[in-house]
């Protein structure tokens, strides 16, 4: 089994973050809250309740050199939060936004950290050493609608959206004073604060979940039309692929190596992809295990149901699948995961554990060390 | 006066569309009285005019389908034979027959669409939903 520790936590979570030695989780359980629970002798206990923000939070990042965490709200605030003591001291961040803030991440240095909103804009905040405070600057051109989630490329500059618009783009986010020009980096240390280095116009509906490979040479972004986006050589001249998949749309992607994505989303069972050796990326297989009903419709729960009303006018028998319906879709996720977490050392190259979350309210951790057949693609 | 002649020129490219549809109708006849109606599904699929904002297009386009759609009796036969590749164009041309509300378009879209989706699986359906550009 890939899912080596299943827990409910709440009966629904908006979004997860591991502490740096992994011994405790923050997730928002849908309210305006931040529960931190810790596993000790192999119980879950809640260690902590962050209350700060009025509305539902919908972003939490947990830094793992500096043990600092950043929850995003839809009441368009942002907090720093530190730990001093037995306490986890907020610092409000003023993001400026008039809408709400949607998803948050550090950068690979964590001097920084970025913040896509439903005010179409995106925020870069940076810490001020002088006033003691965490500024925001703005990029507010370019995005036509909702930005749904942000991606810090390794070099700590580049950072790649995906928008309500359909699109992913690439911006420079470098700030005087914060980033240093490096001579050998190239054209992206040459870009100022805010400018579009790549719009990828590849989507026809909402684009979800983006996340860059390990060594920045590659992007893969998800739309809501159940495809998937992989972009090589990112730069002038990029290489784009479409893998337009069977199931059901990703929220959320995560690079486990080179050539490895996992999808996850409605289908509530994480997908993988992978690309071969002339860098064609396909979907492999599902890593949890899928129930098929033995008789009858080939989809469980809800869909035998509509879909038997749906064919029954032409005449064709509506198979009951009786107590059948009521099982869970995926397997060990029930409803959409939305947020996929690594579990490895921050910045290498090769993932085997991660962890998701879903609107099921379960973190499940994944551990790809019994998966023969996908070890072989990493 | 600018304006005027890029309308001009769409609707120019909207009469050269219109005219490669007829000639496919035209071949799709053929296909069907050689009892080959898969082949003329493809056909009219093929070429389907999705980037163009002109109803006229669309619904000339939409015709033709109509016909080979309808021609079609035996569904392994049409499944066996349809590349992939058309299953999410075929897609959006099953929605759009629903969408007409009359009853034998229907029951003959809704047997078709039970078994694409079987074999294309419900991304299929999503994208036809969720592709607002390319419509149909």
């Amino acid at each position: 089994m890939a899912a080596v520790a299943v827990h409910q936590f709440a009966p629904c979570i908006t979004c997860h973050a591991w502490s740096p030695d992994r011994s405790m989780v923050a997730f928002c359980p849908n309210n305006s809250e931040v529960h931190i629970y810790k596993l000790s002798e192999d119980k879950w206990e809640q260690a902590h309740i962050l209350q700060k923000h009025d509305q539902i939070v919908s972003g939490i990042d947990w830094s793992s050199r500096a043990n600092r965490i950043v929850t995003v709200s839809h009441d368009r605030n942002s907090y720093v939060w530190n730990y001093e003591g037995s306490e986890w001291v907020p610092t409000l961040v003023i993001l400026r936004l008039n809408r709400a803030a949607l998803c948050v991440q550090w950068s690979p240095q964590e001097n920084k950290f970025a913040v896509g909103s439903g005010a179409k804009t995106v925020c870069i905040c940076y810490y001020e050493q002088e006033n003691n405070w965490w500024v925001s600057k703005l990029i507010r051109k370019r995005h036509n609608s909702s930005v749904t989630s942000v991606a810090w490329h390794p070099n700590n500059i580049l950072l790649a959206t995906t928008s309500t618009d359909g699109k992913c783009r690439v911006f420079s986010t470098f700030i005087k004073g914060v980033d240093t020009r490096d001579s050998k980096a190239g054209s992206s240390s040459d870009s100022k604060f805010g400018e579009q280095i790549l719009q990828l116009d590849l989507s026809f509906s909402w684009a979800f979940g983006v996340n860059w490979s390990p060594s920045g040479n590659t992007l893969a972004y998800v739309g809501h039309s159940s495809t998937i986006y992989f972009v090589d050589d990112v730069g002038p001249s990029p290489l784009a692929q479409n893998v337009a998949f069977r199931d059901l749309p990703l929220r959320d992607v995560l690079f486990i190596s080179e050539k490895v994505v996992i999808g996850v989303g409605f289908d509530c069972n994480p997908m993988v992809f992978a690309a071969d050796e002339s860098g064609m990326w396909s979907f492999v297989r599902f890593l949890g295990e899928r129930k098929t009903s033995s008789t009858g419709p080939k989809y469980g729960s809800q869909f035998s149901e509509a879909f038997g009303k749906l064919y029954g006018q032409s005449k064709h028998s509506i198979n009951n699948d009786g107590i059948d319906n009521s099982r869970q879709r995926g397997g060990v996720h029930e409803n959409c995961i939305t947020c996929i977490v690594p579990l490895g050392e921050a910045g290498s190259s090769t993932i085997t554990r991660f962890s998701t979350s879903g609107l099921d309210g379960k973190v499940v951790i994944w551990d790809l060390e019994s998966q023969q057949d996908l070890l072989e693609y990493l | 006066m600018m304006a005027a002649t890029v309308d001009f020129v769409e609707a120019d490219n909207a009469e050269a569309i219109i005219s490669r549809i007829e000639h496919k109708s035209r071949k799709i006849e053929s296909l069907l009285k050689q009892s080959r109606p898969v082949e003329a599904l493809k056909t009219a699929l093929e070429g389907s005019p999705p980037n163009t904002r002109d109803e006229r297009c669309k619904s000339a386009n939409w015709i033709v389908v109509h016909r080979a759609i309808m021609a079609i009796k035996d569904l392994d036969a049409l499944f066996s034979s349809l590349d992939p590749e058309y299953y999410d164009i075929l897609m959006k041309y099953l929605y759009r027959g629903l969408s007409t509300g009359d009853r034998p378009t229907c029951d003959q879209c809704l047997r078709i669409h039970e078994r694409l989706t079987e074999r294309a699986g419900l991304g299929c359906i999503l994208r036809s939903l969720a592709d607002t550009m390319n419509t149909v």
